[in-house]
């Protein structure tokens, strides 16, 4: 479908990219209490690949599987409650262009 | 077991590579740790590359490199919602100043380069920390492994994730960090000169501000490659509670404006990424460039100049690498790594145009961190050439349109502004 | 766990005295939009497009692994593959592989899934006489046939299990104790073999462990990965590469999305199933 004219849904923007990714993720919550604390939520909005989402009950949930590596989410958390590593063994975005 | 080698280099992308291959160049035994599956496949920048460090480093580039095209034409435009102020520089010159690449090819040529010369590159595994004995870096840790080495070049990048697991760095911060989203369009190469107006080989580099951020402090980007065009925002992460808008939104907003979708009509995405980038300077550095046992080059010690209009990673960070092995080298004459010994480190980077430039442009950031910059005066651009040129028989002298459009600035925020930047950049 | 004991009456014959096992995996396409095919000969089009190890290839070395952990012996990987399919098996040694073998040789180029499965059935003939089993991934998730597994155990004329999630080995009898998993079923069933068997394994089992650093630097200083080519095996041409593949790709079409008629019931789950089934009956879908 041609993106000319539309917003290219994040989903299908990331599936333009290669992936190995790894049934073990590489972000953790640390602390779930702390994000429904959380006011801002920066994670939410600043993250590129809208890893974290919000539930209806106010909890953020997480996927690891569209992460594109950037680190945003471990920097602009004003709670440090997110555990953000590199995956191992080479697994996650595979970058053609870069 | 565990093997010994006499350099560890944590990361192999432009910094870490240069200095690997020049070390084993030198008959020094190397070992390249990568986290991603080969070079370059975690690696993400803007699109362009200056190619002054090249000429010194690897003269055959011009032939070898995965240069798509040669930048001739630098574009700056502010952009609102429905206009646009726009400066264009072009040059006919045939030199060869700044390409446009692939950082994911570029890196990998590096990578072979770096092979080539002898250094033992290993991907797909990330370096955990670093291995402390006595107050001296004597290895690394990847998982169970242990890997000891003479020196450690700490290239990893601007997530210091190694550093700050052995305690060399503080965590990183947002206000010194900008966040980049790209995203790489296909387009066909006679798309592309058509469009653009280039040549066969000519590039185009377009840096904007204001509309593409949504007027808060950053920019967007956009280069020509032979069949693609890359096109991207930064957003200052210091400012991105600001945004309206999440930002995996914002950059299909600015490559929706009509003045953007309309060049890139037809196109087929073939990647979408991210990536952090050091915005601010001196401060984004690391306490210590060295230690014992130590060095710290490329974006890890936030070697990336940035002036707005003109961003330079990857020249600052191979450079970098080139002074960090030849600082290994003369300690390596001494016959010892300890802090005194690689001192020289610091003392090569003063005398070169990393730290020269940096000097130069130590408050910078500063000056371009004002959020006036990215809005007020994005909007004064465009109401100033909106309105002088909307004839209509009333007379439009430039000093009393110009009082019209600068809409709430003062005259001595515009003067301080101005000298602002005049002063630092 | 139900377990149903069936045992097989091959002849165990060749055993080395170490388990030897046998892990063929594949450097596979990655499932991005931007993979192209050929417009004339309808192959995947893979110059620029990186390639990686089929992820259930990863789960089968795993198992092999698990084995070697705990009865001994030694794991090969070998893999069919152009000269770049180095570092796939570089990344094996990483895993833990003693040694892997890359079979190259422009004679092998273009081969589907008869030729390939012909290739690595008579490569490990005359590389490992002695060998015990062959592991494989499920399938692979670019072509997703899961040929490979079955043709080779037909090549060397040998009982083949799929579905494998665990096994425990009696090397002084000679026999491996296979336990398999039915998805469908949600199942596990137990078999015994005499050695040797080929096995595939379950896609969802044996989560593969991480490439250590250590074992990646020993695979290059020590040259842990070898070429052979058909110099060496001797392979009839004709029965490898494009001439040994039977298979011709005659047409490839985009499939069209069919139109949906959308239609939704809100209310009574009650109402709404009944309302369904008339609804299917009426468009003939299925018959009252």
């Amino acid at each position: 479908m041609s993106m000319d004219n539309r917003r290219i849904p994040i989903e299908e923007r990331l599936n333009s990219n290669a992936w190995d990714v790894s049934q073990r993720p590489h972000i953790r919550i640390i602390d779930p209490d702390k994000c429904r604390k959380c006011e801002a939520k920066p994670c939410t909005h600043l993250c590129p690949a809208r890893c974290y989402t919000l539930s209806s009950d106010g909890t953020v949930l997480f996927s690891h599987e569209g992460c594109l590596e950037c680190g945003t989410c471990r920097i602009v958390c004003p709670y440090n409650a997110i555990e953000w590593t590199y995956p191992r063994s080479g697994y996650g975005v595979q970058y053609r262009f870069g | 077991m565990s093997q010994r080698f006499d350099v560890i280099v944590v990361g192999a992308g432009p910094g870490g590579l240069t200095a690997a291959q020049r070390l084993a160049s030198r008959g020094f035994k190397v070992l390249v740790v990568e986290r991603g599956r080969k070079p370059g496949s975690k690696n993400v920048y803007g699109g362009r590359i200056y190619a002054h460090v090249l000429d010194k480093l690897y003269p055959e580039y011009v032939k070898e490199a995965p240069v798509e095209r040669w930048v001739r034409k630098e574009r700056l435009t502010m952009l609102t919602k429905d206009s646009g102020v726009t400066v264009e520089f072009e040059a006919k010159a045939t030199e060869h100043k700044s390409f446009t690449a692939y950082l994911s090819n570029f890196t990998e040529w590096l990578g072979r380069k770096a092979e080539a010369a002898g250094a033992l590159v290993v991907t797909e595994t990330p370096v955990d920390s670093l291995i402390t004995k006595d107050g001296k870096v004597v290895g690394i840790k990847s998982g169970s492994d242990e890997v000891y080495g003479g020196v450690v070049i700490v290239a990893e990048g601007i997530n210091r994730l190694v550093l700050e697991s052995s305690g060399l760095a503080p965590k990183l911060q947002p206000s010194l960090v900008g966040l980049g989203v790209k995203e790489v369009i296909k387009l066909s190469r006679g798309e592309i000169n058509e469009r653009f107006n280039l040549d066969e080989d000519e590039g185009l580099a377009w840096a904007l501000a204001g509309y593409p951020t949504h007027y808060v402090p950053g920019g967007a980007f956009l280069y020509t490659n032979k069949d693609a065009v890359t096109l991207g925002i930064v957003v200052y992460l210091e400012h991105g509670s600001k945004l309206d808008v999440p930002v995996y939104d914002l950059i299909e907003e600015f490559r929706l404006h009509p003045f953007i979708s309309r060049l890139l009509k037809g196109g087929q995405l073939l990647e979408y990424s991210a990536h952090l980038t050091p915005i601010a300077g001196l401060k984004a550095m690391p306490p210590r460039l060295y230690g014992n046992g130590y060095l710290v080059v490329g974006d890890a010690a936030g070697f990336l100049l940035h002036l707005g209009v003109l961003i330079r990673g990857v020249d600052f960070a191979m450079e970098s690498g080139r002074l960090a092995a030849e600082a290994v080298v003369k300690a390596h004459d001494e016959g010892k790594y300890d802090e005194e010994a690689l001192s020289v480190y610091q003392q090569l980077l003063n005398e070169s145009f990393i730290m020269r430039e940096f000097n130069a442009f130590k408050n910078a950031h500063k000056a371009l961190n004002n959020p006036r910059l990215y809005s007020d005066y994005v909007m004064l651009a465009n109401a100033f050439m909106g309105r002088y040129f909307d004839v209509d028989g009333t007379p439009r002298r430039l000093w009393d349109t110009f009082m019209r459009a600068k809409g709430n600035l003062t005259l001595v925020d515009l003067t301080k502004d101005a000298l602002s930047l005049v002063m630092n950049l | 766990m139900g377990a149903t004991v069936i045992s097989s009456a091959n002849a165990g014959s060749n055993m080395g005295k170490e388990l030897t096992i046998i892990v063929p995996v594949k450097a596979a396409v990655p499932n991005i939009t931007a993979v192209r095919l050929d417009p004339v000969t309808h192959n995947l089009v893979r110059e620029g497009v990186p390639l990686m190890l089929n992820p259930y290839d990863r789960n089968a070395l795993e198992f092999a692994l698990r084995l070697k952990d705990k009865y001994g012996g030694r794991v090969i990987t070998l893999s069919m593959a152009p000269p770049s399919g180095k570092d796939f098996l570089e990344s094996t040694i990483g895993m833990g592989a003693d040694e892997a073998y890359l079979i190259t040789d422009r004679v092998f180029a273009g081969a589907d899934t008869l030729a390939t499965s012909y290739t690595v059935a008579m490569t490990i003939k005359k590389l490992f006489p002695g060998f015990n089993l062959v592991v494989m991934g499920e399938e692979t998730t670019d072509s997703t046939t899961a040929h490979m597994p079955a043709q080779v155990a037909s090549w060397l004329s040998l009982p083949y299990l799929y579905y494998v999630v665990d096994g425990e080995v009696n090397m002084e009898k000679g026999t491996i104790k296979l336990t398999r998993y039915l998805e469908d079923e949600g199942v596990y069933e137990e078999f015994e073999y005499n050695m040797p068997v080929i096995v595939s394994v379950y896609k969802d089992s044996n989560p593969p462990r991480d490439i250590s650093l250590n074992r990646k630097i020993q695979a290059k200083l020590s040259g842990l990965v070898k070429s052979v080519t058909n110099n060496e095996l001797k392979l009839d041409p004709l029965c490898v590469g494009l001439r040994g593949s039977p298979t011709i790709v005659a047409k490839i079409e985009d499939a069209k999305p069919i139109p949906r008629k959308k239609q939704i019931f809100k209310g009574d789950p009650r109402e709404a199933a009944k309302w369904l089934i008339e609804n299917l009956i009426k468009e003939g879908v299925i018959k009252p």
